[in-house]
């Protein structure tokens, strides 16, 4: 068995096709018709160029954009002119072509080989990939051609170069090993494109196997097994068929409704981090944004955005997710993130302390910006306001107040906004949750953020190690408290969602069934997951869970026992 | 020459697509265009050189141009680098 990182989930079993890209072998000699060798350069570029844009073109419609950038850069990078006049300086001193071409590739191979940075290392594969193929083109040799391998391929090579994976046929290739590359390298990229399994970056691998080999591989946990025994070999078919038919089975989910088993309806949506991410969620079937964090537009900037840059970042991410609700996290600074230009003071018990709310209600021009950028935004779509770290209700009256104050400003410019635009509550503090009952009075929503109240609830800072281990949405106590916040705000007739962690934990999705949360929002890569999940459980199925759950004394035993129901 | 300071938005730095349209845009002006970055100075119009000064999100850089249109060049290169180059 051989260990590597798993590049691309799945399995798969077949047979080794070895492509190799060696730098070709050519002969070294003094040109004295420096005009005709340049010609001959010329040309061999040209082609380059014309080949390299009709792969770009085919990877386009095949495997998506992301894959064709990486030849479209290859003609960028051949274009440089600092490394067209390294090359025709060295032409023109005589030296041949391929000399030339060999020369100035490696130079910028080992110049990026030599950095610090990942993804500046993993050019240097696509300038070795431009060498080979020019040299190749001046010599007159075929590329290496992948189309044709047959039908259970094993692809073997150093690395998978970009114009090597162009021709893929991905019918005919059960899996994919190379002995380099790392996780975000190009072969890893396509290999997940593309759907097939891969195994990257195993140690001594082209010493290992040859051509004709059987091998199993296991892109999930990232090793391969050679000449696997005929027990071995069922057993990876076994897994390939599951993991297929699992994928299969969520794909179904894609375009569903969200519904429990017994057909009652529950909204799931998407945690976004940037505007843009917010198509993601549409891609992966969410039904609206339950979570966009709006730190960034301050953290990735010098100074303060502008209420017009706030503006075109909520309007754009309302735009991509196409009119469907978009909670928006107002700015929740402080505790572990800091931006510097806002000159917070170092805390003692930074989570304790002058963070999210209680800042931005201290700096109220700065939050005025922020609410009245949100307001403008509203005009176009379902944008909904949320408002973090809540621990009594005067914290959200002068939110509102602040909400209605400026509806006044912008109706008198004359400026147009949602009118009955939600503001609801992030429930995240022991605080909020004992006093749910008062703030379901006055929010139009509560959305339970589970990271910050597992951590509150228990007192326990989960970056320590030492106490790391009490942080657990199982505990009893948080539970409890889970519990309370939703049937408080399901009394008062308002929707209660879930935007932490804890949403997306299969686990638990029985018990906020039985609660009655109404909105999960999870990472977009965990809807269809998730909507599964939910699929899976009655109300009646999931309150049985969910009393016997209730009357446990420790989350240990909480967990096991879900984890028993869930297999069954 | 005219320079300015800029800072990087592109979640990835200065990577091989962005690196390449701010090359590409600045061969369209005479005066000479630099990159100053960490104690380097890199020749803006070469997106080889662009990549292999490793420059990430958040990186502060000085902006250098010389030469006839140095003002006009200095210009674009900010708003494009200010743009986030078809990425922010």
């Amino acid at each position: 068995m051989l260990q590597g990182i798993g590049g691309s989930a799945g399995y798969g079993v077949g047979k080794v096709v070895m492509i190799s890209n060696e730098v070709p072998v050519y002969e070294k000699k003094q040109v004295m018709d420096t005009e005709s060798e340049m010609a001959r350069f010329q040309k061999a570029l040209d082609a380059f160029v014309e080949n390299t844009t009709a792969m770009a073109e085919k990877m386009k419609r095949e495997v998506g954009e992301q894959n064709a950038q990486i030849l479209e850069g290859h003609v960028m990078m051949i274009s440089d002119p600092f490394m067209q006049e390294e090359i025709h300086k060295r032409i023109e001193a005589g030296e041949c072509a391929e000399c030339a071409v060999d020369e100035v590739c490696t130079m910028f191979v080992d110049m990026f080989s030599q950095t610090e940075d990942e993804l500046t290392r993993q050019r240097a594969t696509d300038i070795g990939d431009i060498r080979v193929r020019i040299l190749k083109l001046l010599l007159g040799l075929e590329d290496v051609n992948i189309s044709d391998v047959p039908y259970g391929t094993i692809l073997v090579a150093k690395d998978l170069t970009p114009s090597m994976t162009a021709g893929i046929v991905k019918e005919n290739v059960a899996g994919i090993l190379t002995q380099m590359g790392g996780k975000t390298s190009h072969s890893a990229i396509l290999a997940r494109a593309l759907e097939i399994p891969a195994v990257l970056s195993v140690e001594n691998l082209l010493q290992s196997v040859r051509s004709g080999m059987m091998v199993a591989i296991d892109g999930c946990e990232g090793y391969c097994v050679l000449e696997p025994d005929q027990e071995t070999t069922i057993e990876y078919e076994k897994k390939r068929e599951e993991y297929l038919a699992s994928r299969e089975e969520l794909k179904v989910y894609a375009h569903k409704e969200t519904v429990t088993g017994d057909g009652k309806r529950v909204e799931l949506f998407g945690n976004i981090g940037k505007p843009q991410e917010a198509a993601k969620v549409l891609e992966f079937g969410g039904e609206g944004i339950g979570l966009f964090r709006t730190e960034f537009l301050f953290m990735d900037n010098t100074k303060l955005p502008t209420e017009e840059e706030q503006f075109l970042a909520y309007k754009e991410a309302a735009s991509q997710i196409k009119g469907k609700p978009v909670i928006i996290r107002t700015l929740d600074v402080g505790g572990d993130k800091d931006i510097p230009y806002l000159g917070l003071e170092k805390e003692e018990n930074p989570f304790l302390g002058y963070r999210a709310v209680r800042f931005c209600l201290k700096e109220e021009n700065i939050y005025r910006i922020q609410l009245r950028a949100l307001l403008r935004a509203s005009a176009f779509s379902d944008i909904r306001i949320m408002v973090p770290l809540v621990t009594c209700t005067e914290e959200l009256h002068r939110v509102k107040e602040l909400v209605e104050e400026l509806k006044g400003e912008l109706e008198q410019e004359g400026i147009s906004y949602k009118k009955d635009i939600q503001v609801g509550v992030m429930i995240e503090t022991p605080a909020a949750s004992e006093i749910a009952d008062l703030l379901a009075k006055e929010a139009d929503f509560f959305s339970i953020g589970t990271n910050d109240l597992t951590q509150y609830t228990m007192a326990v800072d989960r970056g320590n190690a030492k106490v790391a281990y009490l942080y657990s949405p199982y505990q009893p106590s948080v539970l409890r408290s889970i519990k309370r916040i939703i049937e408080e705000g399901n009394k008062a007739g308002i929707t209660v969602g879930m935007c932490g962690e804890a949403a997306a934990d299969p686990l638990l999705i029985p018990l906020l069934i039985s609660f009655g949360l109404g909105e999960f929002s999870v990472s977009p890569t965990s809807v269809l997951q998730t909507r599964a999940a939910i699929s899976k459980w009655t109300k009646e199925q999931a309150d049985k869970v969910a009393d016997k759950v209730m009357s446990m004394t420790t989350a240990k035993e909480v967990e096991m026992y879900l984890k028993e129901q869930s297999i069954s | 020459m005219v320079s300015q300071t800029v800072t990087v938005k592109n979640e990835q730095g200065l990577h091989m697509r962005p690196a390449g349209i701010f090359a590409k845009e600045m061969t369209r002006f005479q005066s000479d265009v630099n990159l100053v970055f960490n104690g380097k100075k890199i020749n803006a119009k070469s997106v080889m050189n662009i990549i292999a000064g490793c420059i990430k999100c958040g990186c502060q850089m000085d902006i250098e141009c010389e030469g006839e249109d140095e003002t006009e060049a200095l210009k674009a290169a900010v708003e494009l680098i200010e743009s986030g180059l078809g990425e922010a």
